[in-house]
């Protein structure tokens, strides 16, 4: 990181002496792009570019309420934006500003761990690829979804690549709006990852669904699950590839930005 | 017989000595500020409020059908419009305590009044509709009120209304502005059927009787609304008792004394973490009176509140005032109007007392006045006071000051905090009609320039226009119509004009050499160095070795460049974000002057400019968009078309708000455009956000555009 930050300080100069630096801050975006994107949240997983899940397929991140899961999803999401993928998050329990406010905080937290200068270009760069939309959790239905997505996408306003839904409350009922919501990922193609809190007696284990998860779990291609315990918390695959090569990940209880190493 | 006689002087001597004690204490004084979305009904809810207290003996309306409207809105064009433009302040007393108001505007475009008014306020009353509930123009004051650290109640008003719903709105001030909220009252009926309130401290029924609301009866609650109220009030309780542990045990033992809860909720309003809302309906004359009650017993003193000057002497070391009015003086004048007796100077004392007679120096400009007229303020009418002591606000007549300036007595040297002030967006060319009009419009503009930090006047030197600029189209629209009215001064307008700035993108070296040794006096400066990209606004980097340019020309290369930075070469915006290093140079023994160096370095700049890859800027605002949810595809495409960034969508039930980052330029009409697509059923909020480059084929565009008018011009 170092070793950039000095190239955009010190400009280039070419032999003749004329600056030969048109490029550099654009080059200097993109360097720090793909440094992120090599930080991919979902390394654990594989390869640190090939997405888990295709178009109109389902990963889930379970936790227990409070452990992390919109910061994992979050960073999810960044790690898209960086790629320039649009990014559509929907909230069921929060307002857009507070929305806004979970992207700039885990941005900023993910500016200050790899020194990142130019912050704020870089903002600029991702933030026309992500689209917030947030609802009522009462009032939210599968074909007012759609409803918004056509408006969007009807007037070539924001075609999503990939979704992320916080808040959905998965229960006994959930089944049929998930279907829906599967064969509307299929139809518009993108994947939908999902922030779901497992009931406080639910055990998490790597390779095993939580039981009270267990009845929804067919239509998940993916389940990774925040286990917080000893003071720090892993991050586990419940179901999927896990990358048997990958180092093991974990969230930092302070930043709540995913680490290889404490 | 003779003890009623003899009684009765003694006890009006007591009460005057009670007023005289009560003037000088500042435990009994408020100081707040009236804040809302417009139409949520604050000028409404004032003019009720000075009603109550006495100061008027009548009610007006707003829009009043009667001719003669709302004692706050005392601008003919106010009236007219129905919406708040200046913030009158005024005084009241109400339970021994002496409250003074400030009205503040609604629209956003106004907001420098608002930051004013809540600069000098030490207690904010957020007033929201039952209907239209937390709208985005709320928030934008929310904002404002949390940057000064200002404590509020809330008054949820028109629950007369159909569709009313008060304890949405507590949800929503808990969900949008994550106030923790707290109700401190039910509606007994709404709508149409809207009786009064319960009292969730008192558990008691207050219904507001006689013609004008003015008679209060307490009664029991309803049996229908026992479960309720008692419901709401272990929720009030639960909240309170986080800032009280006596309360906790009290609440544990089940007897809680009145006295305990209302102290509980005080410490948690002060320190912003509670917010206890109250309800009524200030047109039907409902609920006005308790939350009199309520600014009493909840919002601070001035005691209460922190204030903080600046030492001019000592480095400008932050010193904390006392609120004691025999320390030495120290003042803001925080509002200026011109009135029919000269210039009228709102005033705050934080520290101190300003005396009729007394000389008070301003900081800014060192200069000594000595007091005037000194006054008590009550919307447009006026009473003559001796003093202003610590923690009050009033007026002066007769003092030449800049809004903003702080007064002190002499011997001290003190600033109070500068306030935020933000920079003009949009600019306007007015050219008056007549000389009359040139005239009066000459005086129009410096009298609104003085008042209005955000307003600013210049003439442009190429095409001798006269150029207002301010905070958004209704800004400079109210500013033109009171040209107008005020001053009979009928003015032309151009087209608006976005301000643009210029920037370069990338490091570019320059070497100029500025030569006129042809007879007479010669001039010679040679400037060499380089520029880059900078995060702020400019900086002068000298690093000059061995003398090559004489360090005291160096000042002048500097002033040099400075001037340059005034007019960018693509469309003669100023120009920012700049770092200019200097590192090499020549000077002639005899040739090189001050100015030669100026130039030299105005060439210079010319010269890496144009190598530098220029860039346009232009400002981009935060616009939020309310409508109702079947417009919301349609809304979302408007704001595409203008080349909008959409950063989400909040759907409400039957509404929704999305918010957007539109450029300003895109933004003319847009009131129109709206109306239109939403059969008027939608409104929109806009305010600065931040300066962004333009994207290329539009930059190309503009920089055609100018060099046109130009051409035109030569």
């Amino acid at each position: 990181m170092k070793s950039l930050q000095k190239r955009e300080k010190g400009p280039a100069r070419d032999p003749g002496g004329r600056d030969n630096v048109v490029y550099l801050r654009e080059r200097s975006i993109t360097m720090l792009k793909k440094d992120l994107i090599l930080r991919n949240p979902l390394r654990i997983l594989g390869s640190e570019e090939r997405e888990p899940i295709g178009d109109g397929e389902f990963g889930g991140v379970l936790a227990k309420a409070g452990v992390g899961k919109t910061a994992f999803l979050v960073q999810l999401a960044l790690s898209n934006l960086l790629r320039e993928r649009n990014v559509l998050h929907v909230s069921l329990t929060q307002p857009v500003r507070k929305v806004c406010l979970w992207y700039e905080e885990v941005f900023h937290n993910i500016s200050q761990e790899y020194e990142l200068n130019n912050t704020s270009e870089l903002w600029d760069t991702i933030l026309p690829h992500r689209f917030i939309m947030t609802f009522n959790v009462d009032d939210f239905s599968v074909a007012k979804l759609e409803e918004r997505l056509n408006d969007l996408t009807e007037q070539g306003i924001f075609f999503p690549q990939l979704v992320i839904i916080d808040g959905l409350p998965i229960g006994d009922e959930s089944r049929e709006p998930l279907a829906e919501l599967k064969i509307l990922a299929r139809e518009m193609g993108f994947p939908i990852w999902f922030a779901i809190t497992v009931n406080p007696e639910d055990a998490l284990e790597p390779g095993l669904v939580p039981a009270s998860f267990e009845p929804l779990s067919d239509l998940f291609e993916v389940l990774i699950g925040l286990k917080a315990a000893k003071g720090r918390i892993s991050v586990l695959v419940m179901k999927g590839q896990r990358d048997e090569d990958a180092e093991d990940v974990f969230l930092d209880p302070a930043t709540l930005l995913i680490k290889n190493r404490e | 017989m003779i003890a009623r006689v003899f009684y009765r002087p003694t006890e009006t001597i007591l009460s005057y000595l009670e007023v005289k004690k009560m003037k000088r204490d500042p435990q009994k004084v408020r100081n707040i500020g009236i804040s809302a979305h417009i139409d949520a009904g604050k000028t409404t809810l004032t003019e009720r409020i000075l009603y109550y207290t006495n100061r008027i003996h009548a009610i007006h309306d707003v829009k009043g059908k009667d001719g003669v409207g709302a004692t706050m809105d005392f601008m003919e064009l106010e009236k007219e419009r129905g919406i708040t433009i200046t913030s009158a302040a005024t005084y009241c007393e109400w339970n021994d305590h002496e409250i003074n108001i400030i009205d503040t505007p609604g629209h956003v475009d106004f907001t420098i009044e608002v930051e004013r008014a809540l600069r000098v306020l030490d207690g904010g009353v957020l007033v929201l509709c039952s209907v239209g509930g937390v709208q985005s123009q709320s928030i934008t004051v929310d904002r404002q009120m949390a940057r000064y650290k200002v404590p509020c109640i809330a008054f949820v008003n028109k629950c007369d209304r159909s569709g009313a719903n008060p304890m949405k709105v507590v949800e929503q001030l808990r969900e949008k502005l994550h106030h923790n909220a707290v109700a401190m009252q039910i509606p007994i009926g709404l709508e149409n059927d809207f009786q009064g309130v319960v009292d969730l401290v008192q558990m008691k029924a207050v219904y507001f009787e006689g013609q004008q609301g003015e008679k209060i009866r307490i009664d029991e609650i309803p049996n229908e609304l026992k479960d309720e109220a008692e419901k709401r009030r272990e929720e009030l309780i639960d909240a309170a008792s986080m800032f009280s542990e006596e309360l906790m045990e009290a609440a544990l033992e089940g007897e809680i004394p009145e006295e305990l809860l209302i102290d509980a909720i005080r410490i948690g309003t002060l320190k912003r973490e509670l917010t206890p809302v109250f309800m009524g309906s200030a047109y039907k004359n409902k609920g006005v009176q308790p939350l009199l009650d309520a600014v009493t017993r909840y919002l601070p003193h001035p005691g209460e509140v922190e204030n903080i000057a600046l030492d001019l002497e000592n480095d400008e070391k932050e010193v904390v005032l006392s609120p004691d009015p025999e320390k030495p003086l120290v003042s803001l004048a925080f509002k200026l109007e011109e009135g029919r007796y000269g210039q009228l100077t709102y005033i705050r004392v934080y520290q101190g007392t300003l005396r009729k007679g007394d000389f008070i120096v301003n900081s800014r400009t060192g200069k000594k006045v000595k007091v005037g007229r000194v006054v008590r303020m009550h919307a447009n009418q006026m009473e003559d006071i001796e003093e202003i002591p610590a923690g009050y606000i009033g007026a002066l007549f007769g003092i030449d000051c800049a809004s903003g300036d702080t007064f002190t007595s002499p011997g001290i040297r003190y600033s109070m905090t500068s306030m935020h002030v933000p920079e003009p967006v949009i600019s306007l060319a007015i050219v008056p009609e007549d000389n009359k009009s040139q005239q009066n419009m000459s005086k129009a503009l410096s009298r609104f320039s003085k008042e209005d930090p955000t307003f600013r006047v210049r003439v442009d030197h190429e095409t001798g226009d006269t150029i207002i600029s301010g905070m958004g189209e209704l800004h400079l629209e109210v500013y033109i119509e009171r040209m107008k009215r005020e001053y009979n001064a009928i003015v032309h307008t151009g087209a608006p004009q976005v301000a643009y700035r210029e920037t370069i993108t990338q490091r570019a070296d320059f070497n100029y050499t500025h030569k006129k040794q042809t007879g007479g006096a010669g001039q010679y400066g040679r400037v060499a160095g380089y520029m880059e990209p900078f995060d702020g606004e400019f900086e002068f980097v000298n690093k000059i070795v061995g003398g090559a340019i004489p360090t005291e020309f160096i000042s002048s290369v500097e002033k040099g460049f400075k001037s340059a930075l005034e007019k960018g070469q693509l469309l003669g915006f100023p120009v920012t974000g700049i770092r200019v290093v200097v590192n090499d140079g020549q000077a002639h023994s005899v040739d090189s002057s001050d100015t030669a160096f100026q130039a030299a370095a105005r060439g210079a700049f010319k010269e890496g400019f144009k190598k530098a890859k220029p860039a346009i800027l232009e400002p981009i605002m935060k616009v939020a968009v309310e409508t109702p949810s079947e417009f919301q595809g349609a809304v979302m495409g408007t704001l595409n078309q203008r080349r909008g960034m959409i950063l989400g969508a909040q759907d409400e039930g039957d509404s929704c708000v999305i918010e957007a980052e539109v450029p300003l330029s895109e933004m003319f009409g847009y009131s129109t455009d709206l109306r239109s697509i939403t059969q008027g059923k939608a409104q929109f909020t806009m305010e600065f956000s931040c300066y962004r480059q333009v994207p290329k084929a539009i930059a190309e565009e503009l920089v055609k555009k100018a060099q046109e008018k130009n051409k035109k011009a030569a």
